[in-house]
């Protein structure tokens, strides 16, 4: 049951019809967001390189650099993170893949980035378990739909990520006290927002998941490390 | 700006600089500047504009832009020895570096304007001030000189009408 639903005492539960119209809204959305814009930052919704990094920062800190792994990118786009891991991490062996519900989106990261060590599928979920697993980004633009069916498609994707992470995974999210505005131009009232709460207490009851929460570091969001048992 | 790009564009960037720079996204760049140095010695201008999307949208404008930018170090500025060009860097760098302080400050936003060339033809920058008339809201002001790009274009013409007056007088 969604988060809304459970507050409401609603009984009103979005079902997989539903869910399957979310992808399908979700994939149009960025399809059109990187036939409009490219492989850039705006085409995935960020508002530039910089920003895009460095949430990039705040979710790899769930990885422990210190042996290989593997990690799945949910939500990869046209993938950014292939480039800020040969930035920031040369040395490090990462056996990546990435996932996005857009053929468009996996298209160009395929042309851009693909190699034995950076692989890309087409889907909504991993279909590995990896190590890890990220996803920057992909709870922010809710496609038209209600609160409720929004957090139900969010907890599906925590759902999905528990699944398929040994370790843990890391997820971002805007804060819901933040200013209605929005990088890159998408309509602010399209954007999710929340507190860390409601989805740490998800994650650690409904997951079984340890969870960090990462904030102040001078966005309007925050980052949920969540280490699997 | 001025000669170089179009009106219309500089009241874009502006609008870009001012925004990424103001009262609402400051904590964020001074948060990106520790992390990325994204103004620094070791990093071209361009580049770092370039980092934090602050580009016009045209391409043929984006490159104007590039190029005003490399311009601006054949301008003076208002520190001894640095031209135009660093002076933006080092402006940027020292506004966005939040020195350690009980109780914490937090980092002034920067405005970014522009001043009349036969004024003062320097790139300045002010510790503090408050140049929006309808705030009291205390701002870092970067300024860059610039002259209208009509001006511009007619003081070039003089130039070349007399390059060639002289020419002809030998």
């Amino acid at each position: 049951m969604s988060l809304s639903a459970k507050a409401n005492g609603t009984s009103m539960e979005p079902g997989s019809e539903t869910l399957s119209g979310v992808y399908a809204n979700v994939e149009a959305y960025y399809g059109a967001r990187v036939a409009k814009h490219g492989a850039t930052p705006l085409g995935v919704d960020w508002s530039c390189q910089a920003t895009q990094s460095f949430r990039f920062v705040q979710l790899m800190r769930i990885c422990d650099f210190s042996a290989p792994f593997s990690l799945n990118d949910i939500g990869c786009g046209y993938g950014a993170l292939c480039a800020f891991l040969a930035m920031r991490y040369p040395e490090s062996r990462i056996d990546y893949l990435g996932v996005d519900l857009s053929r468009a989106m996996i298209s160009r990261a395929r042309r851009r980035f693909q190699s034995p060590d950076r692989r890309f599928a087409v889907g909504k979920a991993g279909p590995r378990v990896a190590d890890y697993a990220v996803a920057s980004g992909i709870m922010n633009v809710n496609v038209g739909y209600s609160r409720a069916v929004w957090e139900d498609f969010v907890a599906t994707m925590l759902r999905d990520m528990r699944c398929t992470s040994r370790r843990g995974f890391s997820v971002n999210f805007v804060t819901e006290t933040a200013v209605a505005r929005t990088s890159a131009g998408s309509r602010a009232a399209s954007l999710y927002r929340t507190n860390p709460e409601p989805w740490v207490r998800y994650c650690e009851q409904e997951l079984g998941c340890a969870v960090e929460t990462i904030e102040n570091y001078g966005m309007r969001e925050f980052t949920l490390l969540v280490r699997c048992g | 700006m001025g000669r170089v790009i179009q009106d219309s564009t500089t009241l874009d960037v502006l609008s870009k600089l001012n925004r990424r720079f103001g009262p609402d996204d400051i904590a964020e760049m001074v948060h990106l500047q520790k992390e990325f140095q994204i103004f620094s010695s070791d990093r071209l201008l361009e580049d770092s504009f370039k980092l934090l999307g602050i580009v016009p949208c045209d391409r043929l404008e984006r490159e104007r832009w590039f190029k005003f930018l490399g311009k601006l170090k054949d301008y003076e500025s208002d520190l001894p020895d640095v031209n135009g060009y660093n002076r933006v860097i080092l402006a940027f760098e020292q506004a966005l570096t939040v020195t350690p302080h009980i109780p914490p400050r937090p980092a002034l936003p920067v405005f970014v304007d522009v001043h009349a060339m036969a004024k003062d033809p320097r790139v300045t920058f002010s510790l503090e001030g408050t140049p929006l008339i309808f705030s009291v809201q205390p701002y870092r002001i970067l300024s860059i000189p610039t002259k209208p790009g009509r001006v511009a274009r007619e003081e070039a013409a003089d130039a070349a009408k007399e390059r060639r007056a002289e020419k002809s007088k030998k």
